[in-house]
């Protein structure tokens, strides 16, 4: 087979390397604080989109309540950060808590206390929620619009939950720490460079991981229960098991997104956890390409970033714009954006071996072979 | 030789429609038995029931001593059993190639599997296997664009790959040409050598060319078993099959 190179393993490494070098290099250049801390947000619309791209279309499970995790580990961040600014003998109680009539802190935001045991919460937490939610849908074989519909019911049950614990939680107001977070004694200000480095170290981390994830074994098996769940288990695979792995790892990505939107932001409420901001994220790794990370990641680049330049100019049509160029992609692009790129440099490499047969047919066994030692 | 597979009294209904009533059958090692009835006889209820897909009424379904019904189907095929479904059930947009590497499930446990990207035992069973299903030239087409008999041949190798016991195969010869059933057979037999297989077949010139025994169902009992021409003689056979017999021929 003459091989398209959107397919070829080495190529797509390089991608890797020259988008995430290039992306490390931009505060070099760019000193602007305020560019950089809006850029490092992009950096977690990145990790939310490619969270999307691993349990979606990787796994094929489309889970449109990725707020859950995103919300939870943003609220344990925040709550680690509130408690920094706590004194334990002269304020221990969060101002918001004494105004809404709480004596005492609560239980639970007793660990927070300790800066590494908030953070070990806010990132433990949403993942074993996922795993016991996870477990409960796909043992019942609950799978495709069902599981999307029970997804998106739950992040509405737990909007509702953060907006009415008024005491606990600050309500609609949110928790909004006075202090950047202080990590062994250094104080990671949100607009330098450290936590723009911060965030893309993570984001190059996590895709790197999640690409190996998806070239082995366990990430072949979840492509194929994709497409056929009941084959998967006539092979001897427990479907639920592997199915509830990476819908699970792909919260662990949201939660630590959410940990970082907290330290750029230095503010989180309930609007972390509306249904709106949860299918947004769907729509970045549809039109980015779901079954591509950095697919999903560019695509969540691009419809933040032109709402973030063009989205003034458009005001209230900027929702209109978006749908119908969402519509437009689901319509004609199935894979997105990189679903296009694939076409077109499939289209070039059939061209190339029409023009000259010989030397595409002396080429093939290379190129298998290559294949062979590349799997 | 021992026996494989022991059902005993097997029944299965759906609301008041029994599909299975009372049968029982015993398996050879290392044979090849053709299960052949009229539709609507049960025989891939009866596979369904082996493999798991379905839960059976009442009886026994037992492999080499151990009760399968009740266990789910990962864990029935885990134990040996591999299955071959009659609408070929192949992964259509991975290629040749993974569609194999996934069906090598000596491996279940998922974290391992996350550390696993080349494994060698795999790579020598994935070459085994493809010359045995004579795709060895066709490992990187998407397993989609595979001709119909092609994909019947990739399903029987995914089963391989298995490393099965038992192999269950539902009409492994539907929609193949005059040379592929010719390989078709030529491969069972080959495979025959290691594994005992149970075989679905309406075709009776097949049947005769592989089959070591022949049982027939009809209506959800076994009706007739012996050598295949025993069976071609039997009297009652040919009753319940009527014209069926000419058409498949």
């Amino acid at each position: 087979m003459n091989g398209n190179i959107y397919h070829d393993k080495r190529a797509q490494w390089v991608v890797y390397i020259v988008f995430f070098v290039s992306l490390g290099l931009i505060p070099v250049m760019q000193a602007d604080p305020f560019l950089l801390n809006q850029l490092a947000v992009f950096g977690i619309y990145g990790l939310l989109a490619m969270s999307i791209s691993l349990c979606w279309g990787t796994g094929g499970i489309l889970n449109l309540g990725q707020g859950i995790a995103f919300g939870m580990g943003a609220y344990g961040m925040a709550m680690t950060m509130q408690m920094q600014s706590q004194d334990p003998e002269f304020s221990p109680l969060p101002s918001f808590m004494s105004t809404n009539g709480l004596e005492q802190l609560p239980w639970f935001w007793e660990p927070f206390w300790s800066t590494g045991g908030g953070i070990f919460l806010a990132l433990a937490v949403p993942t074993i929620f996922s795993l016991i939610f996870g477990a409960l849908m796909f043992q019942a074989r609950v799978s495709g619009p069902f599981f999307a519909i029970m997804s998106l019911a739950m992040l509405s049950a737990f909007y509702i939950l953060v907006l009415d614990m008024q005491p606990y939680t600050n309500g609609a107001n949110g928790i909004s720490p006075r202090m950047p977070l202080e990590v062994a004694g250094y104080s990671l200000d949100p607009y330098s460079p450290a936590a723009y480095w911060l965030i893309f170290g993570l984001l190059f981390s996590l895709t790197v991981l999640a690409k190996l994830l998806n070239q082995s074994k366990f990430g072949q098996i979840v492509r194929a229960l994709r497409e056929d769940p009941e084959r998967v288990r006539f092979l001897g695979y427990n479907v639920a098991l592997y199915e509830t792995l990476i819908y699970a790892i792909s919260a662990f990505i949201a939660a630590v997104a959410g940990c970082c939107f907290t330290i750029l932001i230095q503010y989180v409420s309930p609007d972390q956890f509306d249904v709106v901001f949860s299918i947004t994220m769907v729509i970045w790794a549809a039109v980015g390409g779901r079954l591509s990370l950095i697919g999903a990641i560019i695509g969540a680049f691009l419809i933040q970033g032109s709402e973030s330049y063009l989205g003034d100019q458009f005001l209230n049509s900027w929702h209109l714009i978006l749908g119908f160029f969402f519509v437009i992609i689901v319509r004609f692009l199935p894979n997105g954006l990189a679903g296009l790129l694939e076409m077109l440099l499939a289209k070039r490499s059939r061209s190339s071996t029409e023009e000259s047969p010989p030397h595409g047919r002396a080429k093939s066994p290379a190129a298998a072979n290559a294949e062979k030692a590349g799997v | 030789m021992g026996g494989v597979l022991e059902i005993r009294d097997l029944h299965k209904s759906f609301d008041s429609h029994h599909v299975i009533q009372g049968f029982s059958m015993d398996v050879v090692e290392q044979t090849l038995s053709c299960l052949i009835g009229p539709n609507g006889a049960g025989k891939t209820t009866l596979m369904d029931l082996i493999s798991g897909r379905l839960k059976p009424s009442s009886g026994s379904v037992r492999f080499r001593g151990d009760e399968l019904s009740g266990l789910s189907e990962s864990d029935i095929a885990r134990r040996g059993v591999g299955r071959k479904f009659q609408v070929p059930a192949v992964f259509k947009e991975l290629t040749v190639r993974e569609n194999l590497e996934i069906a090598f499930s000596r491996e279940v446990n998922p974290f391992r599997n996350m550390l696993k990207f080349r494994d060698k035992a795999m790579l020598a069973k994935l070459e085994e296997v493809s010359v045995l299903v004579n795709l060895e030239n066709r490992l990187s087409i998407v397993a989609g664009l595979l001709s119909h008999g092609e994909t019947q041949w990739l399903e029987i190798g995914m089963t391989l790959m298995q490393e099965p016991q038992l192999l269950l195969l539902d009409e492994p010869i539907a929609g193949m040409t005059e040379a592929e059933v010719d390989q078709t057979a030529k491969l069972l037999r080959e495979v025959r050598q290691h594994s005992t297989l149970i075989v679905v077949e309406h075709d009776m010139g097949f049947v005769r060319r592989v089959a070591d025994m022949v049982t027939v169902m009809h209506m959800g009992t076994h009706f007739a078993e012996g050598k295949i021409d025993e069976i071609e003689a039997n009297q009652n056979v040919r009753e319940i099959y009527l014209g069926t017999e000419e058409d498949a021929a």
